[in-house]
């Protein structure tokens, strides 16, 4: 189909081609200042500051360096990056040297900081070979690419979205500007493209809504431009609360440029002057970091008034979020920035028609807006190059749970699940041996639990997930490994769901409630044999519910009856090996002449040890099950399952 | 609207930037709570008037949302992640055992003494530190903690119980 560079210039305004003009300057000032980012003329170490980064120490990281830097004098710069993507050997650096050589390593710890110094002076792997992830940039050497690395063995061979993520400043406009962005938009505005051009181009791509529904995003946007009246208004969904996804906030805090530009596009493709980025609170640095590059645009005429020297106007806005779930749901997300309560409505009227104040406006996850940018600057068929016939082009996945790896990658859609479970290095148990999978879980609380064996059947698709009475959801997937029971999982989601019910219908906050009861109670030990069919009842109640959070609620709990149906029943027995439900298993010390026992009995938070050393036992009517006393003396002490015998139902 | 107050004043002066009907009402309860701690009921009196809404309204609304609190914060918040990778180990257990050391019944509960208080948290993706909690003093500081075990998140919080200061409990 058409990419913007096939499109031929009609009738222009001089303010329209302007627009090339203005953003060919921007774009010669950013080549020159990235060319010396990418070539420095003294080396260069980049921290990587993000979310997770910094939860892992990157912060005290940079200031050690910053003190061996200044008190040796060394002539090295420090700069900042995004994580590249294995959050678990964060935190990382890299060093960029004058040839453009940029290499990646982490974990760094405050004892190697110095090495990292001597690094950059000597060159690469003299003082940090052991640390080495793998070579971002620069002529090949005798370090693998970063792109052989293991972990990113099932992501193609250059990202998309994701490509400059690890090498650019995500706060420098200028570094986004060198790698392409605002090019779309220039083309757009400075050869008039025509509004349907651009939504033709997405639909042409295949591009669909990642937030989860995956609806063509130009069918979507042929909505609002459809709509009556002159003010539409764009709206971007970033409240992303599945626990276990951070595949947005990877985007906003790597990317931002790319969100603002996907959303200006969809402005000027709409006819739309307003832009929202309702964002969630629990986020801080990406709303910083959206709310600087927001401003970086403006400054630079990227946004607001007189886009690139035209007419046109688009102006943006970060709305904060407070913690509710359940304005990840588009209507009510639309009434929480009409200062409101969050509580979604009946559709229709869609969004598309009835919006923010009540006017036309269209409602897109965080990754659909960002992904439309590099549609336009290449073309709809270079997008469809990867991914499924169903499902074309790329998403970022976020992956955690019982894994060696964790971290985040980008996937062609159609990546096997099983191949994505090898390049996280498989399942580790807590101890850091070699597991097995148990279940896997995706699509967040009103996703899906899948059993192991559904892995060699699962490709990143949503048809795949189907026949499993799963969905794939909005790109976070949790490995759970053996050792967990599952009616842990169903407690989190079910409390989860019951907690952030907006409260609008009966057969939500009610039928939520009473599930996360019955799921308590045979957790606690207390499980009957109607619990089975009150938990279908509550499914069956649950679909009459108004909107998805209230219809997908039971998806998690009909699948551990689907898909685990022996351990379910077992707990309902009272029976659980993997003794990690709190109702069927004793503590029992085991060896009474552990020096360790006398440190286990004072760490007890209820102070539930009775005796003495050599003579010490537990009262287990006080204990709450947190196993301190286990991870002190784990030799001494031991779980043990109550004398019940597996599978036999108790009848009431 | 009662009579003005110097503390009136000083929430008026918070929020004189926002306006009614323009989607700015979560932006200038986040503010009022940055600089308070928490909302009062004069705050939401004062802000009612602001929005031109009833003090009833803005509590309805603020109320929906988790991050809004009526109540000044305890000393020491530790914000403990419910998310599952947290969950597969022990978080529950990590939950419990604070609860446990601090004598509360229940989450969003504080110490008498108003020194520490465990409130629930949300998954924020470093499932690689799992399983983790937050150590907040509002204001000051928000250090992630991770790879915590039930007996860590114990010590940690017996530590902080009694009033040692966080980059000790941190370093010790």
């Amino acid at each position: 189909m058409v990419s913007v560079d096939s499109v031929t210039s009609g009738t222009q305004t001089n303010e329209r081609s302007s627009a090339t003009k203005n953003y060919n300057e921007l774009s010669k000032v950013a080549a020159e200042e990235f060319k010396y980012w990418l070539n420095p003329l003294q080396p260069r170490i980049d921290i990587a500051n993000d979310t997770s980064s910094l939860a892992n120490g990157s912060d005290k990281i940079e200031q050690i360096l910053k003190e061996i830097i200044a008190e040796s004098g060394a002539g090295i710069d420090i700069g900042h990056v995004h994580g590249y993507g294995m959050q678990s050997v964060h935190p990382t650096v890299s060093i960029t040297w004058p040839n453009g050589t940029k290499i990646l390593y982490g974990p760094i710890t405050p004892k190697r900081c110095s090495d990292v110094i001597q690094e950059t002076q000597d060159g690469p792997s003299s003082h940090l070979k052991d640390l080495v992830i793998g070579q971002i940039n620069g002529e090949p050497g005798e370090i693998r690419s970063i792109r052989d690395h293991p972990f990113f063995s099932c992501e193609p061979n250059e990202r998309r979205l994701l490509a400059n993520l690890g090498i650019t400043d995500p706060d420098s406009l200028n570094h986004a500007i060198a790698t392409g962005s605002y090019k779309a938009t220039a083309r757009i505005i400075g050869r008039r493209m025509p509004e349907g051009r651009v939504r033709d181009s997405l639909i042409a791509a295949g591009l669909t809504g990642r937030g989860g529904a995956s609806f063509p995003t130009g069918v979507k946007w042929n909505f609002l431009a459809g709509a009556q009246g002159n003010d539409h208004y764009v709206v971007c969904n970033a409240d992303e609360g599945d626990p276990g996804a951070w595949v947005n906030r990877v985007v906003m805090e790597g990317e931002p440029h790319a969100l603002i530009e996907g959303m200006l596009i969809a402005g000027l493709a709409t006819g739309s002057k307003t832009g929202f980025i309702y964002l969630r609170d629990e986020y801080p640095l990406a709303i910083a970091r959206v709310e600087r590059a927001i401003q970086n645009a403006i400054d630079n005429q990227l946004l607001g008034k007189n886009i690139l020297g035209s007419e046109l106007e688009f102006n943006l806005r970060v709305i904060r979020g407070a913690g509710a779930y359940v304005c990840g749901e588009e209507t009510g997300l639309l009434s929480s920035i009409q200062d409101s309560r969050g509580m979604p409505r009946i559709k229709p009227p869609f969004p598309a028609q009835v919006g923010v104040f009540n006017l036309p406006s269209n409602v897109n996850n965080v990754e659909t807006y960002a992904t439309v940018p590099m549609i336009l600057r290449h073309t709809s068929e270079w997008y469809k190059e990867l991914g499924t016939e169903s499902m074309t082009g790329t998403r970022v996945f976020s992956f955690s749970g019982d894994i060696q790896q964790v971290g985040f990658m980008e996937l062609p859609f159609g990546t096997s699940l099983d191949k994505i479970l090898d390049s996280c290095g498989g399942i580790i148990t807590p101890t850091g041996e070699q597991g097995k999978l148990y279940a896997i879980q995706s699509g967040g609380p009103l996703g899906s639990l899948l059993p192991s064996h559904s892995i060699d059947q699962l490709i990143l698709e949503n048809a795949s997930f189907g026949p499993w009475d799963a969905i794939m959801g909005a790109g976070g997937i949790v490995f759970i490994g053996e050792g967990t029971h599952i009616l842990v999982l169903n407690e989190l989601f079910s409390e989860f769901v019951e907690e952030e019910s907006c409260g609008r219908c009966t057969t939500c906050h009610g039928g939520n409630q009473r599930q996360t009861e019955i799921v308590r109670r045979i957790i606690s030990g207390g499980g009957r044999r109607d619990d089975a069919p009150n938990l279908k009842l509550v499914d069956d109640l649950l679909q009459h519910s108004n909107c998805v959070h209230g219809q997908f609620s039971p998806k998690t709990m009909r699948n551990t009856l689907q898909h685990f149906r022996n351990d379910y029943e077992d707990a309902v027995a009272g029976y659980d090996p993997t003794l990690t439900l709190s109702g069927m298993y004793e503590l029992e010390i085991i060896d009474q002449t552990d020096p360790l026992l006398d440190e286990a009995a004072t760490i007890c938070p209820k102070g539930q040890f009775e005796g003495e050393t050599g003579n010490w036992s537990i009262n287990m009517s006080g204990c709450v099950r947190c196993g301190a006393c286990i991870d002190i003396a784990p030799n001494a002490i031991q779980k043990k399952a109550l004398a019940r015998s597996p599978r036999v139902i108790p009848i009431g | 609207m009662p009579l003005e107050t110097e503390s009136t004043l000083r929430i008026r002066s918070i929020i004189k930037d926002f306006k009614p009907n323009n989607g700015d009402l979560l932006a200038a309860l986040h503010a009022v709570q940055h600089e308070l701690g928490y909302l009062s009921k004069e705050a939401l009196e004062v802000i009612a008037d602001q929005f031109k809404m009833f003090t009833a309204e803005v509590y309805g609304m603020a109320s929906f949302y988790d991050e809004y609190r009526f109540d000044p914060p305890a000393r020491t918040t530790i914000r403990w992640c419910s998310g599952p990778a947290c969950r597969t180990r022990n978080s529950t257990g990590i939950r419990d055992a604070m609860l446990a050391t601090l004598d509360l019944d229940e989450m969003g509960e504080q110490t008498e003494d108003g020194q520490c208080g465990v409130v629930l948290g949300q998954c924020n993706g470093t499932c690689e530190i799992a399983p983790m909690v937050w150590i907040e003093e509002h204001k000051a500081y928000e250090i992630p903690v991770g790879k915590l075990t039930a007996a860590k998140s114990i010590k940690l919080v017996r530590a902080l119980r009694s009033g040692s200061r966080i980059e000790d409990v941190l370093n010790g």
